[in-house]
C-alpha cells in the first residue's frame, strides 16, 4: 500500500477485439440446449406432418407446444427462473411474428408476382383512351393515373404541409391557451373514415353544382386525412428537440422566429421530411373519396382545376371488379405501381432519417 | 469479506478505446477515489463495476472484475445479482417522483421483489445511515421531489443502503449540490466506510481529500484512451505524487 505506481502512457490504440461484449456469450451447454430446442419441434411437427396430421394441427396442436415446452427447460437451465418467462414469451412472440410475416410477404408477393405480368414501358406511360377491360394488355396503360395520381397528391402536399407544420409548431412552440382543444381535435380528425371527408367535400362542391368532378375537389377531399399524420409525426420530433437547445438560442437575444427556424427546427429536420413523406404514403393510395370528387378518366389530364382526372387508386378500382383477365391484370398491375411509389417514399424516409443519426455519432 | 479488484480493463465505444489497462484493487472498508480531468473514463470505468457499463449500445469491454474473486462478467452470472450486491449513486439525484419519500427507501426491495419483515424499521435505519431521518421523519408520506436537491442525494443514498450492498458506488455524488449538503453527504460517506468499500468519482480534489484513504488519477491525454497514471495513498497521491502529470493536476495546474 505504501507504493505508489506510476504508468508510462502508452501511445498505440488498441482495436476493439471481437468478444469484447462479455455480457454477450453463452456457454457451449447453453448453445447445444439453445439448437436442441430450436430443431427438435422442428423436427416433431414435420415428422408428424409426415405421418399424415394436418398442416395446421400440426402446426399449432404438435409444433408449438413441443416448442413451448422445450423453450421452457432450455431457458430455465440457462438462466433459471428468468430463463423460463423468457423463453415462453420469446417463442410466441418469435411465432406469431413469424405468421404475420408469412402473411405479409405472401400479400406483396401476390401483388408483385401479378401485377408484373402487365408492367410494361407502354403500360406505363400509355393512357386508357379507347381501350375497354376486353383489350389486349398490348395497348393503353395507366400512365395518365401516375400522372393524376401525382398532381392531386403534390397539390394536397403543397397545402397540408405548411398547414400541418404550423400547427405541430403552435402545439410545441408556443403557449397559446387551445393546444389542448386542437391537439384533441386532430386525433379525433385522424379517426375520420376517409369516405366521409370525400362526401363531405362531394356534397359541398359537386352535388351543390357549384362544379363538376374536378381534380382540387379530390385534393380538398385529401387534406384532412394527410393533416393528422404530418402534425403528430412532426410534433413528436419537435417535443424531441431538448428545452435547452431553445433556451440557449433564446438567451443570445434571439427572437422567438429566428430560434425556431435556425435552431429547432434544423434539428428536427429529418423528423420533419419523415413526417411530410409518411403523410403523403397515407393519402397515395386513397381510393374513396377520389372517386366522389375527381372521379375517373380515360384521357390525360393535366389540370387538376378542369375536368376530372384519373388516379392509380380509381384505376385500379375500375379494372379489378371485372370479369375479364386483361381487365384484372391491369387492376393488378396498378396495384404494383402504387407499392413501388409508396415504397420509395419509405425508403427516401428512411434514408433521411438515417442521415441525421450519422451525423449525431460524427459530432 | 468483499473484495472488488479491477483486472486490464479495457473499454470501447463503438470503434473509440476510451479505457486501457485499468488495473485497481478496492481494499475492503476503504474509500477509494477516482480522479481526474473531465472525459477521462471515471465515470465510464465505474460503470463497468456493477455492470451498467453493458447498458450503452456500443459498448464493448475487456478484462475482469472481480467480486471475492469471481468475475461479475462470466457467463453464468447474473446481472441483477451484482447490483444488488454493489450499489450506485448517481450525480444527478434520481428519486422515483411518482414516489413517496419512504416508498423510495423502500423501492429497492420492491423492485428487486422481496420481503422484509419490519418495513418502518429499515427506513429508519437506512435513513438514519444518510444522516437525514431527523429532517424527513416527520413528512416520511411526502412526495420525494418536495425535498431539496441535497436530500434528494441523501435519500438515493439511502435507497441504495436500504438493499445493503457489500460496495457503494457513487458517480460524482456532490457535483450538483450546495457546499452545505456536500459536507452532509460526505460525513456519511465516512460514517459508512466502516461498513463497506466505496468508490467515489469526484472532480473536487478537497474532497477527495477529505473522504478517502486511497486515490486514483485517471488521465486521457490527447485523444488518447484514458488510464490510471497515479494510484495510491490519498495522502501520497495528493503530496508526494510520483509521477508529473499528477502533481500538475492535484496543484491546479490544468484540467
Amino acid at each position: 500500500m505504501e507504493k505508489v505506481t506510476a504508468m508510462p502512457v502508452d501511445p498505440t490504440p488498441v482495436a476493439r477485439p471481437k468478444n469484447a461484449e462479455p455480457w454477450k456469450q453463452v456457454s457451449l451447454s447453453g448453445v447445444v440446449t439453445i439448437v436442441l430446442a430450436s430443431v427438435v419441434p422442428a423436427a416433431v411437427g414435420l415428422l408428424a406432418m409426415v405421418l399424415g396430421v394436418r398442416f395446421e394441427h400440426a402446426l399449432l396442436l404438435i409444433f408449438l407446444p413441443t416448442q413451448l415446452v422445450l423453450g421452457v427447460i432450455a431457458g430455465r437451465k440457462i438462466s433459471g427462473k428468468r430463463g423460463q418467462a423468457d423463453a415462453i414469451l420469446q417463442v410466441l412472440v418469435v411465432f406469431f411474428a413469424a405468421t404475420v410475416l408469412v402473411l405479409l410477404i405472401s400479400v406483396v408477393w401476390s401483388v408483385i408476382e401479378r401485377g408484373s405480368k402487365a408492367i410494361s414501358w407502354q403500360f406505363i406511360t400509355q393512357n386508357n383512351v379507347y381501350i375497354s377491360g376486353q383489350t389486349s394488355l398490348e395497348y393503353g396503360g395507366l400512365g395518365h393515373a401516375i400522372i393524376g395520381t401525382v398532381l392531386i397528391v403534390a397539390l394536397t402536399t403543397i397545402v397540408t404541409v405548411p398547414l400541418g407544420i404550423a400547427t405541430a409548431v403552435y402545439l410545441t412552440e408556443t403557449r397559446g391557451g387551445t393546444r389542448s382543444t386542437v391537439r384533441t381535435l386532430i386525433q379525433a380528425l385522424s379517426g375520420l373514415p376517409s369516405v366521409v371527408a370525400g362526401l363531405f367535400i362531394y356534397a359541398m362542391f359537386i352535388a351543390s353544382g357549384l362544379t363538376q368532378y374536378v381534380g382540387w375537389a379530390g385534393s380538398l377531399a385529401l387534406i384532412p386525412l394527410m393533416l393528422p399524420t404530418v402534425t403528430r409525426v412532426a410534433e413528436e420530433s419537435l417535443l424531441l428537440v431538448p428545452q435547452e437547445l431553445r433556451n440557449g438560442a433564446l438567451a443570445l437575444g434571439s427572437s422567438a422566429w429566428r430560434a425556431f427556424s435556425l435552431v429547432t427546427m434544423p434539428a428536427a429536420k429529418s423528423g420533419l421530411i419523415t413526417a411530410i413523406l409518411l403523410g403523403i404514403a397515407r393519402i397515395v393510395g386513397e381510393t374513396a373519396p377520389l372517386l366522389i370528387t375527381t372521379f375517373a378518366a380515360n384521357n390525360t389530364n393535366l389540370n387538376p382545376f378542369n375536368g376530372s382526372i384519373a388516379t392509380l387508386p380509381t384505376y385500379l378500382y375500375t379494372y379489378i371488379a371485372s370479369n375479364f383477365d386483361t381487365a384484372v391484370q391491369r387492376a393488378w398491375g396498378a396495384a404494383l405501381v402504387i407499392l413501388i411509389l409508396v415504397a420509395i417514399l419509405f425508403i427516401a424516409a428512411r434514408v433521411m432519417t438515417r442521415q441525421k443519426t450519422a451525423k449525431k455519432v460524427g459530432k | 469479506m468483499t473484495q472488488l479488484v479491477a483486472e486490464d480493463i479495457n473499454v470501447w465505444f463503438g470503434e473509440r478505446h476510451v479505457l486501457k489497462d485499468v488495473n485497481l484493487l478496492f481494499p475492503e472498508r476503504e474509500v477509494t477515489a477516482l480522479i481526474g480531468p473531465s472525459g477521462c473514463g471515471k465515470s465510464t470505468f465505474i460503470r463497468t463495476l456493477n455492470r451498467m457499463h453493458e447498458l450503452i449500445p456500443s459498448a464493448g469491454l475487456g478484462g475482469r472484475v472481480l467480486l471475492d474473486g469471481t468475475d461479475i462478467y462470466d457467463a453464468g452470472v447474473d446481472p441483477v445479482e451484482v447490483r444488488l450486491r454493489v450499489g450506485m449513486v448517481f450525480q444527478k439525484p434520481n428519486p422515483f417522483p411518482t414516489m413517496s419519500i419512504k416508498e423510495n427507501v423502500l423501492s429497492g426491495l420492491k423492485l428487486a421483489n422481496r420481503k422484509n419483515d419490519d418495513p418502518n424499521g429499515l427506513v429508519e435505519t437506512s435513513l438514519r445511515r444518510a444522516s437525514m431521518w431527523n429532517e424527513v421523519k416527520d413528512r416520511l408520506n411526502d412526495p420525494a421531489l418536495s425535498l431539496s436537491g441535497g436530500q434528494q442525494q441523501r435519500l438515493c443514498i439511502a435507497r441504495s443502503l436500504a438493499m445493503d450492498p457489500e460496495v457503494l458506488l457513487m458517480d460524482e455524488p456532490c457535483s450538483a449540490l450546495d457546499p452545505g449538503s456536500t459536507r452532509r453527504i460526505e460525513e456519511t460517506i465516512l460514517e459508512l466506510k466502516d461498513e463497506m468499500t466505496i468508490v467515489i468519482v469526484t472532480h473536487n480534489m478537497q474532497q477527495a481529500q477529505r473522504v478517502s484513504s486511497r486515490t486514483a488519477f485517471f488521465l486521457a491525454e490527447d485523444g488518447n484512451p484514458g488510464q490510471v497514471v497515479e494510484f495510491g495513498e490519498t495522502e501520497q497521491v495528493f503530496n508526494q505524487p510520483v509521477d508529473l502529470r499528477t502533481n500538475d493536476y492535484v496543484n491546479g495546474h490544468f484540467g
